[in-house]
């Protein structure tokens, strides 16, 4: 008789293989150009951005961290429900706006829009920076992540750092290989399985322990009422605040299509329609966080205790005797949800690297790029798993300041896109001011003001400099701005 | 003002712009303080969920029909050339 371990290892590796075929074949579609490896050659249609969007945007964090959130801190959990929808309808119009520029102009990245409307070396490099600095704590969390969901289920014999080290090695080469046809057909395979693992597994969790769902909240109503009523607990268990409650809905919905990563998806989709499709259903895949939640609510009167509360979901899976295949398909739906959403990252983190990065500085021949893009996705992706094993920074802490400095790209997009007005000086004054402000209050959190999220904060002083060092100076000449939108 | 072939008006591309911007004004202020603190309870549960997780998942269920019905009255607009 194999040992449970064992089986689940199988499991595991069949859906790597399955996910790497995917990637390798997806490849075989798109040309060897920048805009065949870094935009798919502008061809997705619905299906596929459909799942490239949920499965990016929900990431390790959502499908670990969720549970997590809701076992320990309660309704605070339901920020992550309230602003996914909101976030993503700007995108409605942006996204088409965006798209029709980069058609016309060949765009493929963020600050490729931004900087040909105002023309600067610096603004580009500094988004570049801003990007990578967002980037790199989240791609380690979401190796982070891998590893340890394998390391759980397989009883710790597939240690962290080779669970981690796998699966990686898969995003890697398929990302290597295929560029982002590879993301865009991998992610509709793992959005798929993020979906019916999260809907099954919340739905059956509450009936097997508590007898359904409803039934369950009664008994944690009883138990520990404070834990349904928002805004919920604090990290330190205390009530959690309003002021931080609603400013962290805030802060996401101004910032979650302004992630580098997300926004370059625009260039991806095969036209106007497909875009703005993509948002109508996006909502659609976003409520997979009611089970990914009442998971985590299913331990909240369990009688034992994971060793800390990201652990819930494995920690559930595996207390509650399922047989190995489904512990196995649980697994790989989380490392789905790590996978889809880090694989986007490296690949959006070498291309901006190379166009808006070092490419504004150097002449790099187009058709060499691919290569250089490549080379630094091996590049980050080694560093972001050397963090990953060896180091004890408080990524977490990261991650929440990353969501500070990229809702900064906010009013810089939305300046470019719709403000005939606004000039390069005002946008960079405005970008280096919200930053400084945002990074500032994440620095000395006990000076916010009403627990506000930073980039909040960061969005406060930050637009007010945009319009008023843009009003103090020269309005663009007008033949530039009549290119830009017409 | 674009009619039917009945005669009958359709709503007019800015009045469901409109519509829609509210519409996601309304959510915001709905899941945030201090909009939300007439729904920040328990009970009475909704399919069995607490009240407030219910309140902040409709409003999210609800941008799909919002923008659904948005996307139709646009798509109406561009197929008559307006």
């Amino acid at each position: 008789m194999m040992e449970r371990w064992v089986w689940i290892t199988l499991v595991i590796t069949a859906y790597l293989g399955i996910t790497l075929t995917i990637g390798l074949l997806a490849g075989q579609r798109s040309t060897h150009t920048v805009d065949g490896y870094v935009a798919a050659d502008r061809g997705f249609g619905l299906l596929v951005m459909y799942f490239v969007t949920g499965a990016m945007v929900f990431s390790a964090f959502a499908f670990l961290g969720g549970p997590g959130w809701a076992y320990s801190r309660g309704a605070a959990a339901f920020y992550i429900l309230a602003y996914g929808a909101l976030g993503m309808a700007p995108f409605y119009w942006i996204g088409p706006r965006a798209a029709g520029l980069g058609r016309r102009f060949g765009y493929v990245t963020q600050a490729q829009l931004v900087v040909a409307r105002f023309p600067s070396n610096n603004l580009s490099a500094l988004m570049a920076l801003l990007s990578l600095i967002a980037f790199v704590p989240y791609i380690t969390l979401q190796m982070e992540g891998a590893g340890i969901v394998i390391e759980a289920v397989t009883d710790g014999n597939v240690p962290m750092w080779l669970g981690a080290l796998l699966a990686y090695s898969v995003v890697i080469a398929y990302v290597l290989v295929s560029g982002a046809m590879a993301v865009g057909w991998t992610n509709t395979f793992q959005g798929i399985f993020m979906l019916v693992i999260a809907w099954t597994l919340g739905l059956y969790l509450p009936q097997r322990l508590y007898g359904g769902i409803g039934p369950m909240f009664e008994q944690i109503a009883d138990a520990q009422p404070e834990l349904l009523i928002p805004p919920g607990l604090a990290v330190d268990g205390e009530p959690w605040t309003w002021g931080g409650f609603s400013t962290s809905i805030i802060v996401s919905v101004v910032g979650l299509t302004m992630w580098p990563h997300f926004f370059m998806k625009a260039f991806t989709a095969r036209d106007d329609d497909t875009l703005r499709r993509t948002v109508i259903l996006f909502p659609t895949f976003q409520l997979f966080l009611i089970p990914v939640f009442l998971i985590g609510f299913s331990g909240i009167l369990f009688p034992n205790q994971p060793p800390s509360a990201d652990f819930i979901l494995p920690f559930m899976i595996l207390e509650t005797q399922l047989p190995a295949l489904v512990i196995g398909l649980f697994c790989a739906g989380a490392l789905s949800a790590s996978m889809s959403t880090g694989d986007a990252l490296l690949h959006a983190s070498a291309s901006i690297l190379v166009e808006d990065g070092a490419g504004r500085y150097v002449q790099i021949e187009e058709r060499n790029k691919p290569r250089y893009i490549k080379a630094l996705v091996l590049i980050i992706g080694a560093i972001a798993y050397f963090l990953a094993i060896v180091s004890d920074l408080s990524l977490v802490q990261l991650l929440l300041a990353s969501y500070g400095i990229v809702s900064q790209f906010a009013p810089t997009v939305l300046a470019a896109l719709y403000w005939k007005r606004a000039n390069t000086l005002g946008t960079l004054a405005g970008l280096l001011a919200g930053t400084a402000t945002s990074v500032f209050f994440w620095v000395y959190p006990d000076l916010r003001p009403w627990d506000m999220h930073e980039g909040v904060l960061g969005l406060i002083v930050h637009i007010p400099t945009l319009i008023t060092f843009t009003l103090m100076t020269p309005a663009q000449d007008e033949a530039h701005i009549h290119r830009f939108f017409s | 003002m674009v009619t039917s072939d009945q005669g009958r008006p359709y709503m007019t591309l800015k009045t469901a712009r409109a519509l829609t911007w509210t519409y996601l004004v309304l959510a915001i202020l709905a899941v945030t303080w201090p909009g939300i603190l007439p729904f920040a309870r328990i009970r009475p549960l909704i399919f069995g969920l607490p009240f407030s997780m219910a309140w902040i998942a409709t409003w999210v269920a609800g941008c799909v029909v919002v923008f659904g019905l948005l996307e139709l009255v646009e798509r109406k607009h561009r197929t008559e050339g307006n």
